[in-house]
This record gives structure tokens, sequence and C-alpha cells, in this order.
């Protein structure tokens, strides 16, 4: 632990340190590979969680609170910025380099395909499949009711099922 | 994994999304610092606004001014600018609350008590529920006498005339979700309302029934009851036959004015009041492209019903039986074309390379199969079609083989309708 804060942030720091990587992770999955827009994302994220730090920690579970507050943050810029198309075509992923270990090329397809979802299924992907939340608790987060969720899951399966086609095959367990 | 249903692509998606994101890496130093130097601006514009007497306050954040009425940061929590007593939503007259008024928060045990007080006479139990603050929820288990069942009511609001407040109450396609009966219409009031019979698990396992009532408000606000015929949603043994309301107890239920009330104390966003943008002016749209190209002598028997720009799909038949073929038009695939089109890849005389792939059994659906043409244009438009030997991706195989021919398939694909597309 680090050295106690005595202006009622104690523990935010630990927090934010402990945090920051997976948030950040889990906001390049959200933006499809955009990175600039995820470090913004997680800071907007951060900042947010900052400011509310003292009800947080008291209530529990902040890193829970922090991952809804990235995922409105990112719905919220998606209204803001939307488009008829859900990624600009001049715009594509940031993979990271072969150092990153495994498969570069099918991230790179998986980042596209997952850029080609509507901002909400895309959420609803990454919740379910990255954060392991459940549909109620995926519903929660994305303040829509279950039934709404799951459709949008199974709808965005089955487009990723069609773009992606075999690319995955190598990750069949049997 | 999040599901039982075991879908061997959901899990191989699973596990591909795991290691994309794991190789995902910052300086997380920075990234920190700079998240605690934006929450240091945010609280001090916060204080600013109080200090100025105001009950909004502006967040500046991502590019965008954000308003949020009563000190509300995103985060889901809400603050009531009511002077009225706390507690109980009865400043606002059923389903005429406005965006931003002062309604006083709804705790979750109020909604509880509004849910138990709803329904029929019966024994409670397990109740839970979440107050107006953030994604309010009541849930009980209900038992009639029959079988204990949970029971679910969910509150938020969806942009008024919104494509997604017409979708969420529209029965949806057969084609993804499996259900015995769904009927949408228009309540007196304006209000949208579908009652759907489905199912927990797309592929009915268990037997465990969902019953779901979704109501929208001209004004956006948005009820939405469920029922199972189990006392949880997972994992939980089936009780009865069916969930315990009717469809018209459901309707009763959902549009009871209670809940309007209570909506009217979620936060609101006004970016959603926002109207709706245009439609941009297209070629078309490619479910009705896709209609436009099916074969001679089959017949469409359903279609998406979107206007998407990139996905759609038919259900056809050749009086063989049902046969589902999607697709999806995508632009400037160009980075990705190695990864597509390796080996059997064909070059027409055109440019466009072609391949052409069998599948067989996903979703342990018992003798399915799906064939899929990918092609993608010199320009890096892909065009990537499939065809399955049954009506539905959530249904065993109704029929041998698809009804169109890999060939048929390409042609389709291949067609220079598509270039018109955006």
């Amino acid at each position: 632990m680090g050295p106690r804060r005595e202006d009622g942030y104690d523990g935010y720091p630990e927090f934010a340190a402990a945090r920051a990587g997976h948030l950040y992770r889990s906001a390049c999955l959200l933006t499809g590979g955009d990175t600039h827009l995820a470090e913004d994302l997680v800071q907007e994220t951060l900042g947010r969680v900052y400011v509310r730090w003292g009800r947080i920690s008291r209530v529990g579970n902040p890193a829970g609170y922090a991952q809804t507050v990235l995922t409105r943050v990112f719905l919220a810029h998606r209204r803001r910025h939307s488009s008829r198309r859900e990624r600009a075509t001049e715009v594509l992923p940031d993979v990271p380099g072969p150092d990153a270990g495994g498969d570069a090329p099918l991230r790179l397809t998986l980042l596209e395909a997952l850029g080609r979802l509507p901002a909400k299924d895309r959420a609803v992907v990454v919740l379910r499949y990255w954060e392991d939340r459940s549909i109620e608790e995926t519903a929660a987060v994305m303040n829509t009711s279950s039934a709404a969720v799951r459709t949008r899951c199974v709808r965005a399966l089955a487009r990723l099922r069609l773009l992606l086609g075999d690319a995955l095959g190598e990750y069949a367990r049997s | 994994m999040p599901s039982a249903d075991h879908d061997p692509f959901e899990e191989r998606f699973a596990g591909a999304l795991r290691e994309t994101g794991t190789a995902f890496a910052t300086d997380q130093q920075e990234l920190v610092a700079r998240g605690e130097t934006r929450g240091r601006r945010l609280r001090l514009r916060r204080r600013a606004a109080v200090a100025g007497g105001v009950t909004a306050v502006v967040l500046v954040g991502l590019g965008g001014a954000l308003v949020l009425p009563g000190g509300q940061d995103g985060g889901g929590r809400h603050r009531s600018v009511a002077d009225g007593p706390s507690g109980r939503a009865t400043s606002a007259a059923p389903g005429t609350a406005a965006p931003g008024s002062s309604v006083s928060s709804v705790s979750g045990d109020e909604l509880v008590r509004t849910l138990e007080k709803l329904l029929p006479k019966g024994h409670f139990s397990d109740a839970h529920g979440r107050g107006t603050d953030d994604s309010p929820f009541a849930q009980v288990v209900y038992d009639d006498g029959r079988g204990k069942a949970a029971v679910a009511v969910s509150l938020n609001r969806v942009p008024a005339g919104s494509q997604e407040a017409v979708q969420t109450t529209q029965c949806p396609d057969k084609v993804y979700i499996a259900y015995d009966s769904c009927t949408s219409g228009k309540l007196s009031d304006g209000s949208a309302l579908m009652v759907l019979k489905g199912y927990e698990y797309p592929n009915k396992r268990s037997g465990t029934k969902l019953w779901t009532a979704e109501l929208v408000t001209p004004t956006g606000e948005h009820v939405s009851v469920q029922e199972w015929n189990a006392a949880a949603e997972k994992d939980a043994p089936v009780t009865r036959e069916h969930p315990p309301l009717s469809a018209t107890q459901l309707k009763t239920l959902v549009s009871a004015p209670e809940w309007r009330a209570a909506v009217g104390a979620v936060p609101v966003d006004p970016r959603m009041t926002a109207v709706p943008s245009a439609t941009p002016t297209h070629h078309g749209s490619v479910p009705a492209t896709l209609a436009r190209l099916v074969p001679r002598g089959l017949e469409i028997v359903s279609r998406s019903q979107s206007d998407d720009y990139e996905f759609g799909y038919v259900v056809v038949d050749d009086g063989r039986g049902a046969s589902l073929v999607q697709i999806n038009v995508q632009r400037d695939m160009r980075d990705v074309e190695n990864q597509l089109f390796g080996a059997g890849t064909r070059t027409l005389p055109d440019g466009t390379k072609v391949v052409r792939r069998k599948q067989s059994g996903e979703k342990g659906i018992a003798g399915i199969v799906m064939w899929t043409v990918d092609t993608i244009r010199p320009d890096g438009r892909r065009v990537v079609i499939s065809a399955f030997n049954s009506g539905a991706q959530n249904t065993p195989a109704t029929r041998q083989a698809p009804a169109l021919t890999m060939k048929q398939l390409e042609t389709i694909a291949t067609d220079p309708k598509w270039l018109k597309l955006g």
C-alpha cells in the first residue's frame, strides 16, 4: 500500500494503478482497437471515479463501478459521434505488435469485426465475453432490459460468426 | 463462460477476444496521472457549479458538452432536485413525466412493494430491487399456489421516437430468437406494447420459459416485465408448465401507471431527447438488395426488417423447406484481405477474389450446415454471404443442404448492385 492520503482519496492511487491496465484493455475492445480513444475513455472514467471516490470506496466494488462508468462513457461518446457507419473506413484498428505474442493478424480481423458492430452490441459482447458479466449484470450496466441484452447478444454473435468465418478455427476446443 | 449452451463459436470467440484484449498495453502511470488530473478538474467544476447555486452541472469531456440534471455525473447516480418529501414518486402524473422532471427518486424497496401490490394475490419471497438512482428494477419470487416463479420489472428511458424505441416493442425475428407467440401494438395513450412468450435459452433447453412485456411511452419511458416458470432465471428447476401471468395480466402489469411515475425519477440524459437524425440518402439497403437478387423459383418467406446498410438476411423456400441466407457488405477491407482470402482463393477476371467454405454443426444443433461465399473487390469492398439448411440458426436442419447452391451464392455476392450501395 502507498502512503495514506489525508484528502479523502485514500486508496484511490492504488485502485487506479491496479485497474487502469484492465480498463484500458476493455476500452480497446469497446473501441474496436482505437487506442487513442481508448486512452481518452479511461482517463474520463478514472476522473469520474476520482470525483466520487469517497462514496465508491465505502460502498465497495469500485472495480465494477469503474467498468460500468467506462461502458457508459463509451456509449455516450458513440451517441455524440454516431454516424451511419460504426467505423469510419479510413480508421484502422491499432493492433498490438508481434512482440505481444499470439496471432496478430487474427487480432486485427477480430477488432475489425468488433468495430463493425453497433456500439451497444459491442458493449454487450465485451461485457459478456471479456468481463464475464451475466445477462442481468450487463443489462444493469447498460440501463436496459435483460431481454434486450439477450437479443443484442444473439444478433451480435450471428454477425460475428458471419464476419469472422474460419478465422477463429484455431480456437476450437474438443 | 456466460452461456451454458456450449456454442463452439461462442467459445472460440471468447478465447480470441481474451487473447486480443490481453495483448493491449500502454503507459499505465501516465494514464493514471491523466485520469486524476481530469478528476481534479471535474471536481473543481462541480464545486464551482454548486457555489453558483445551479442545479445542473456542466461537464466537458471527450470534446463535447454534457449537461446532466441534479448533479449526476453519468456514472449512473442521481441526486433528486425535488423539494417535496423524498421517497415517493407521486409528483408526476402517469405517462407525463417530462424529460428533466424533478421527480423524487424511488428506492428499490419501494419498487419491490409496488410490484407485490400489483401482482395478484400470492406468496412472495426472495425480493430484491434497486432504486431509480441507478438501473432500477424489482424482482420477487411469486407463488400463486401453483409453483414458484421469478417475476421482474425494470425501468429505463429510451430516446423518444428513436429506432431503439421502435425495436424495443417490435416482435423479434424468429431467425434469432425462438418463441411461441408475440404480439405488438399501440395502447390508447400512444404507448407501444409487445408481449412475447419465449424461452430462457435460445434452443429451449431445460424448458425454462421466459415471458416478457415491453412498453415504451411516446416520451420514451420504458417499462419491462419478465416472468419465468422457475424460481430463478437460470440454474433453477422448472416449477410449473407456464409462467404465472397470462398475456393479459402481463399487459395490465406493464402498463400500470405506478411504473411510469417511477420512470419519471430515472435520470435524464438530455441528448436522448434529440430528434433522431434523418436516414442518409442511399441507393438501397442491404436487405432490399439481397431480396432483389434471390434467384427465381425461390420464395422469400421473410427478410430482415431494418434498413441496414451492411447486414441483412432473407429466409427462402424452394418448396423443400426454409433456408436462411445472410449477407454482410463492408467497405475497404484490404487490410485484412490476406487473413480472409488465403488457401482456395480464386481471382475472377475483374480482380474480385472469391473463396468458398462449407461449415457444419455449430451450436450443437442437429445436422445444420452453413455454406459461405466470401468475396472482395479490388477496391476492398467485401461481400460475404452464407446459407443454412434451416430457416434459422437456432433450429435443427430442415433439409439436406441450403436452398441455394454455392454457384448461386457466388452470383449474388459478385453482383454489381453491391457496388452501388453507399
